[in-house]
């Protein structure tokens, strides 16, 4: 019996990996050249293993083979994801004792790519604490980056937010607020409009009767 | 439907016979113990075999039940506790209800309904490409609205971030000049969508 539970788990493990390798390649198939996916195949075989998504690696090769990019370049780009999400991986290890989602990674190398560094998603992750989960936390941080606020800027935005007591909802509100804000001023800029709601969010965590959630990785 | 006279109905049930009615009530009598006769009363016969035929086959699902049916079957459980026993079955319930009342880590699956709109006044066909279609530019194409030069298409897309762009004539890749967007690692840009 032992015996057979042992073969079994083996048949569902090495089935679930053939499937996989089998998943990717049909995805690729007739979407990009031979050579890029096969690259994307051992980049995705590698990256499953280091715990990070596989999905995003995929999706850039399909966008760039239906963008009709040259080959080498789809290569570069997917090659360059990778990296991005190895390194969204490090500095959301670095936040917290726990590893990862590979949600949160994908949302980091997202906020990457936005213009945040690698410090930046660290601290959004700590940040994000228990009540916000971090893949939201950073991907409501890069499109405010990716809408032109400087991530210093946006960092201290989504901060003041969350530390206001702020709940999930306030958090990914922001982008609209910031669009709001410039469509409305006159002249306003995405970092006059964020600054204005770093401000804002300030002013409530401080009013009296304010309790304000301690972070939980100090 | 007719609504006969209670003492007529009482009639059709036995209970009365023709003469007990009152004069005035025979002829409805009469009508009603008509429109019965109309009715085929004619006793049914069964094959003298029946009983046997249902015993036996009750007798032979009996004999051979089935595998759905012994695991239905009522049977004797006796359950002991030892006490021992109660305290990981005790931590399983807590890890159980300490996860159940923590607060959610993943947003729940939901749908957002947008409306994409570019406004091309010279193409002949424009089309939306991006992360929720694997981004075939023949799988979502736009509409002209009411307005000259303005294309549209509703999507409803699952919660979470999205990247796209918009396809002129099939071949120019265009990114929505009203959504923030991102390098997307080829030389372009695609538009960002957060839900």
């Amino acid at each position: 019996m032992r015996t057979f539970r042992a073969f079994l788990l083996l048949a569902l493990v090495g089935g679930g990996t053939t499937l996989r390798a089998q998943d990717i390649s049909t995805r690729l198939a007739g979407r990009v050249s031979p050579e890029v996916a096969a690259l994307v195949q051992r980049l995705a075989t590698s990256a499953a293993a280091r715990g990070l998504p596989v999905d995003p690696l995929i999706q850039k090769a399909i966008e760039g083979g239906a963008k009709g990019v040259p080959a080498d370049r789809i290569a570069a780009a997917v090659r360059a994801l990778a990296g991005q999400l190895d390194v969204a991986a490090a500095a959301l290890t670095r936040a917290g004792p726990t590893h990862p989602d590979t949600d949160a990674i994908a949302a980091g190398a997202f906020a990457l790519n936005a213009g945040l560094n690698d410090t930046n998603v660290t601290t959004l992750a700590r940040v994000s604490g228990p009540r916000h989960t971090e893949a939201a936390t950073l991907r409501v941080a890069g499109t405010l980056a990716a809408m032109g606020v400087p991530a210093a800027q946006t960092v201290e935005l989504v901060t003041q937010v969350i530390e206001a007591g702020g709940e999930s909802a306030d958090v990914l509100a922001l982008p609209g607020q910031v669009s709001e804000g410039v469509s409305h001023g006159r002249g306003v800029t995405p970092a006059q409009a964020a600054a204005g709601l770093a401000r804002a969010a300030a002013a409530r965590a401080n009013a009296p009767g304010q309790q304000k959630p301690k972070p939980p990785h100090p | 439907m007719t609504d006969f006279h209670p003492q007529v109905k009482q009639l059709l049930d036995g209970e009365l016979t023709l003469a007990d009615l009152p004069a005035a009530l025979r002829p409805e009598g009469v009508e009603a113990l008509r429109l019965l006769a109309a009715v085929d009363r004619e006793p049914v016969a069964l094959p003298s075999t029946l009983d046997a035929r249902v015993l036996a086959a009750v007798r032979a699902r009996a004999a051979r039940p089935s595998l759905w049916r012994r695991f239905l079957a009522p049977r004797e459980i006796r359950v002991r506790l030892r006490p021992w026993t109660l305290v990981p079955a005790l931590a399983a319930a807590a890890a159980l209800v300490l996860f159940l009342s923590s607060p959610a880590r993943t947003p729940t699956a939901s749908t957002v309904t947008v409306r994409f709109v570019l406004f091309a006044p010279d193409a002949q066909q424009v089309s939306l490409a991006g992360t929720f279609n694997q981004w075939d530019p023949a799988a979502t194409p736009l509409v002209r609205t009411g307005s000259p030069g303005v294309w549209s298409a509703t999507l409803i897309l699952p919660a979470g971030q999205h990247q796209y762009a918009f396809v002129v004539d099939g071949a120019r890749w265009v990114a929505d000049p009203g959504a923030p967007a991102v390098d997307d690692g080829f030389g372009r840009r695609n538009s960002v969508l957060s839900l």
